[in-house]
């Protein structure tokens, strides 16, 4: 079994939270100030925490760096503030993720799924293998021609396999639409063609849990397309 | 520390100064012997070669040379002045011959004998004269009838002691006077002579026969030159018995150390002239006596053609000086001279010696003193030059009557040392004082220099030179009031009274000075128009700021500094003008920061509960409602509460890009890959609702400057709008293309342009207000702040967000900057 705390001021949030991770056969603890959530993080075997910013007592900042002091389990920060401001800063400070009010639980489930994953099994991954490409928890083995996000198997076709392996083997560089439809089909890119952007909606939608923000296949809007360096 | 250590600088600079004065005036004052010889003072300059003796100097030989020449002649005046050795005051003058004694002797002359002592009272007391008018009879009573000629007779030979010398030769001897009958005469002696105005001299003595001087005349003329030679004769006689006397005093064997010895000899007789005991008139025996006493001497004998002396004289120069005297010495003459070597009289020699003695030993210190003074000197005003003025000294008195000070304390100095010589550098001559006198003035003089020089160097360096003038003061004086009249006058008066005084002033100096004024007019006319210039210039800058503040540079001010009158004011306007918009400017700025700092808290506060009214809509929607009405609520409420989430979104955002609140990445951006990537992001709504995007690119890249994601935000957002509004099933032109300004500026433009679903009914321009739509509905999804966040976030990366409503056809033009590809 196991068990994700919690911590929110809104007891109707954590509720709402609770029913859905039910669902997915977690168990919920619950917490409503940073305080509680550290002292229960101590008590309890706690695998995930889902900590809300702005608290009474101890905000989620100050609760984050604090427990970041003993303990390495993934924490999710859930918050109204959706500035970029923001996100740099919780990430910064020792968060895995964050996602902003108002959110769809669907995508939060998913991502406390992807970071107990990577929690849990990636440790523990074969690395020796020269066909094995990684990016965070994305892996590609170009002998099986197999796609993984967190452990899960993704089906993508060739095409998209390709332009994946494309911007995987050469992590933090950017490629345009036409680098990669030269390198891709092995012709001269006529231009004003949205072919690859289409691809790359695709990609998207098959290995980020919103698309919308992506974690792994980031857009530089007029440049090009990119997978981060993890 | 400094300060002391200055000080003692100072201190030693004057002492410096001081040392050198003192040195110099050694050198060169103390090189000087003022003495008093027969024809007054005179200056000798000791200075000479190193290790000589007084007497085998120069200057001892040119004071025996002066001594010779003052001896020869006063040989020649006791000649005329002695009988026998001894003053003769009855001594009797044939006054033609004296008169005449340069001009050599003459054979036939007439002539009247004085007796010495009249002859110099006569011209004591002066000569008279009367104009008188005599008839032919009166005449012939004044005049002699006969005329009285001394005849000379040359015929007899040989004249002891020479014809030339004839005052002291023995022509007398030969001399026949007589009186001889006047032609003129007619045989009864009658008068042939005429009525005459004649000038008559007053006889105040007689001559030794007791007579007038016209009894030995027969005619007018031989009157007149008889009268001028009594005169002559008279006058010169006087001012040598005045030499005389001085000579007699000044070569007294009491008073001068000169030994000289004259010997005269005329026939049998022997004269010597002597300031010692005549002994003997042996030759042998005086120019033994006189090298006896004296180790410097000449002994001169031209009748022999000897001449010995062991001084510098020369022979020439002596015979030279004797030449002079020629009627005084006959041919038979010796002269003997020397300096004795006792030195027993305080006289020129003695006193030049002294000089001489305490002088030159010393001289090679005081050059040495003096160099090195003078060097230290010129050190130290270098070294305290440059460490001057570190010291806050009070230098208030005004820079020109500083100048003024020093100008009159100089020309105190100039008219008391140089033009007031005689009294204070001769009077320091032989002065046992010279030392502490020049001293005090050295050091007050460079006490005063110290003080207007270093005043003058802490002036400049404290740049108050200028600053501290009387002559600023006046100018700005003048400025002040020139301004305060320019400033406060009216308009008419302002403008007319300069133009008219200034073309009276040109008429009338080029009336009266002609050229001089012609160039005086030039060069003022020049000057005022340089100020015209200037207020032109002023005008402009003004204009240049209005122009600033228009174009938006709210922050721009005109500097005031150098304005006047009419541009004053107006600057000030302009200025005041500048602060009102700039205020106005900040205030409004400010209130939209609040704003959006407002809106962005509420929305913070409303997504909470928004929040769960999402979540527990959704878990609503899981709980398998039978219920088709529950059904359809839950989807309305479903839907309004997602967009309740898109319009908190949208309100910040807008609000935020309105106040100016964001951070711009400026990146380069490629425009044909930004449209091709979100073609395809947006591919699959399209096919929804069976849209086709027609993308036209004139060139394959195209960039501009921009923040990659907020450029993406405003594609999105027309795109979005485009797939809410768009009548299904039509094509959507996307165009951009690449073009030149006026201004030579290349630009790009980019065009969306669709067919809108509903007619629009607004204007184009309040389409891009917030809350706008265009169906007005607000049933459909979307805040209504799509475009207007499109347009303000266009215009803050720098481009232009039209748009085109022509029926059904909606079309956005955007232009941007293009940058160049390199």
């Amino acid at each position: 079994m196991i068990n994700i705390l919690v911590c929110d001021d809104d007891k109707e949030i954590v509720d709402a939270i609770e029913i859905y991770l039910n669902q997915e056969g977690y168990q919920v603890h619950k917490a409503y100030d940073g305080e509680q959530a550290i002292r229960m993080l101590k008590e309890l075997n706690i695998q995930l925490l889902i900590i809300d910013i702005m608290m009474p007592k101890l905000d989620g900042i100050r609760a984050t760096i604090k427990i970041r002091e003993y303990s390495s389990i993934p924490i999710i920060f859930l918050s109204a503030k959706s500035e970029d401001t923001d996100k740099i800063l919780g990430l910064n400070i020792g968060a895995d993720d964050y996602v902003t009010k108002p959110f769809n639980p669907l995508e939060l489930v998913a991502r406390v799924k992807s970071n107990l994953r990577r929690y849990t099994q990636l440790g523990n991954l074969n690395v020796e293998n020269n066909a094995l490409f990684s990016a965070g928890g994305l892996c590609i083995n170009d002998e099986t021609k197999e796609v993984t996000v967190d452990g899960e198997s993704v089906k993508l076709t060739p095409i998209e396999y390709n332009i994946l392996l494309l911007l995987v083997k050469n992590q933090g560089r950017v490629f345009s639409i036409n680098q990669i439809y030269e390198s891709i089909w092995n012709e001269e890119a006529i231009g004003a063609d949205n072919t690859v952007a289409v691809h790359i909606r695709h990609i998207r939608e098959k290995i980020e849990i919103n698309p919308k923000e992506p974690r792994y296949l980031k857009v530089v809007w007029g440049v090009g397309y990119k997978i981060e360096k993890q | 520390m400094k300060k002391r250590s200055n000080t003692f600088l100072h201190i030693l600079q004057h002492i410096s100064f001081v040392a050198a004065a003192v040195a110099l005036a050694l050198m060169s004052i103390g090189a000087h012997v003022v003495v008093e010889d027969a024809k007054g003072v005179k200056y000798y300059n000791v200075y000479d070669k190193e290790g000589v003796s007084f007497e085998d100097s120069t200057l001892f030989n040119e004071i025996l040379g002066n001594n010779v020449y003052d001896i020869i002649c006063y040989g020649a005046i006791r000649g005329q002045m002695e009988t026998n050795g001894k003053y003769d005051a009855k001594k009797p003058v044939d006054v033609t011959a004296f008169a005449n004694r340069y001009e050599g002797s003459m054979q036939e002359y007439i002539t009247a004998e004085y007796y010495l002592e009249d002859l110099i009272k006569w011209a004591r007391y002066g000569f008279e004269t009367e104009e008188a008018f005599m008839t032919g009879k009166e005449v012939d009573d004044f005049l002699s009838k006969m005329r009285t000629v001394t005849y000379v007779d040359y015929e007899d030979g040989d004249y002891a002691g020479g014809t030339i010398s004839y005052l002291n030769s023995d022509i007398k001897k030969n001399t026949h006077v007589m009186d001889v009958s006047g032609n003129m005469m007619s045989e009864n002696g009658d008068s042939m002579r005429d009525d005459t105005h004649a000038t008559i001299m007053k006889n105040r003595y007689q001559t030794i026969d007791g007579k007038n001087i016209e009894k030995y005349v027969f005619s007018w003329n031989e009157y007149y030159e008889l009268c001028d030679n009594v005169q002559k004769a008279a006058e010169d006689l006087q001012i040598n018995y005045e030499e005389y006397l001085k000579y007699n005093e000044y070569y007294d064997d009491e008073n001068s150390n000169i030994v000289y010895y004259i010997r005269k000899t005329i026939g049998d007789e022997v004269i010597v002239y002597s300031n010692k005991e005549v002994k003997s008139d042996k030759l042998s025996v005086l120019e033994e006596s006189l090298k006896e006493e004296c180790s410097k001497y000449i002994y001169y004998d031209p009748e022999k053609m000897l001449y010995d002396t062991n001084t510098m004289i020369e022979e020439e120069t002596v015979r030279y000086v004797l030449n002079g005297y020629e009627y005084a010495y006959p041919a038979n003459t010796q002269i003997l001279i020397g300096v004795t070597d006792s030195y027993h009289a305080l006289d020129v020699f003695s006193q030049v010696k002294n000089g001489f003695d305490n002088y030159s030993p010393h001289f090679g210190l005081y050059l040495s003193i003096a160099i090195c003074s003078v060097i230290l000197y010129m050190l130290l005003l270098v070294v305290i030059t440059i460490n001057e003025g570190g010291r806050k000294q009070e230098d208030k008195i005004p820079t020109e009557m500083m100048l003024v000070f020093a100008v009159l304390i100089a020309a105190a100095y100039a008219y008391v040392i140089i033009d007031g010589e005689i009294s204070i550098i001769k009077a320091l001559i032989n002065n046992s004082a010279l030392g502490i006198v020049t001293g005090a003035i050295a050091l007050l003089t460079s006490l005063l220099f110290s003080f207007f020089y270093y005043s003058f160097i802490r002036r400049i360096k404290a740049k108050i030179l200028w600053k501290n003038s009387l002559a600023r003061r006046l100018c700005l004086w003048i400025k002040k009031i020139m301004l305060h009249v320019y400033d406060n006058s009216s308009v008419v008066l302002r403008v007319w009274i300069p133009v008219i005084l200034v073309i009276l002033f040109n008429i009338i100096l080029i009336l009266t000075k002609r050229i001089p004024g012609a160039i005086i007019v030039g060069l003022t006319d020049i000057v005022i128009g340089v100020l015209y210039y200037k207020t032109a210039l002023d005008r402009q800058r003004i204009l240049k700021g209005i122009n600033k503040i228009n174009s938006g540079d709210t922050e721009h001010q005109i500097d005031e500094k150098g304005l006047h009158g009419d541009n004053l004011v107006l600057a000030n306007a302009v200025n005041s003008i500048g602060e009102g918009i700039r205020s106005a400017v900040s205030t409004s700025m400010k209130d939209e920061r609040l704003k959006a700092d407002l809106i962005t808290n509420v929305s913070h506060d409303i997504k909470t509960p928004l929040t769960s009214i999402i979540n527990y809509v959704d878990l609503i929607k899981r709980e398998n409602v039978e219920n088709p009405k529950v059904k359809e609520y839950i989807e309305i409420l479903d839907a309004k509460s997602q967009r309740l989430k898109q319009l908190t979104d949208d309100l910040v955002e807008a609000s935020k890009i309105s106040s100016g609140n964001i951070v711009l990445h400026w990146e380069k951006i490629n425009l044909v890959e930004l449209l091709n990537q979100t073609i395809g992001e947006f591919s699959e709504k399209f096919e929804e609702k069976a849209l086709t995007p027609i993308f036209r690119s004139s060139e394959k890249n195209v960039y501009i400057n921009a923040d990659s994601r907020r450029i993406w935000r405003v594609i999105e957002n027309l795109f979005n709008n485009i797939f809410k509004y768009a009548l299904a099933g039509t094509r959507i032109y996307i165009d951009l293309h690449t073009k030149q300004t006026d201004n030579g500026d290349a630009q790009v433009s980019l065009s969306i342009l669709n067919i809108s679903e509903n007619p629009i009914k607004v204007n184009t321009e309040e389409l891009t207000e917030r809350f706008i739509r265009g169906d007005e509905s607000r049933t459909t999804e979307g805040s209504g702040l799509g475009l207007s966040i499109a347009k303000n976030l266009t215009e803050v990366q720098k481009g232009k967000f039209e748009i085109a409503v022509d029926g059904d056809l909606f079309k956005v033009i955007l232009t941007f900057p293009l940058l160049e590809e390199k």
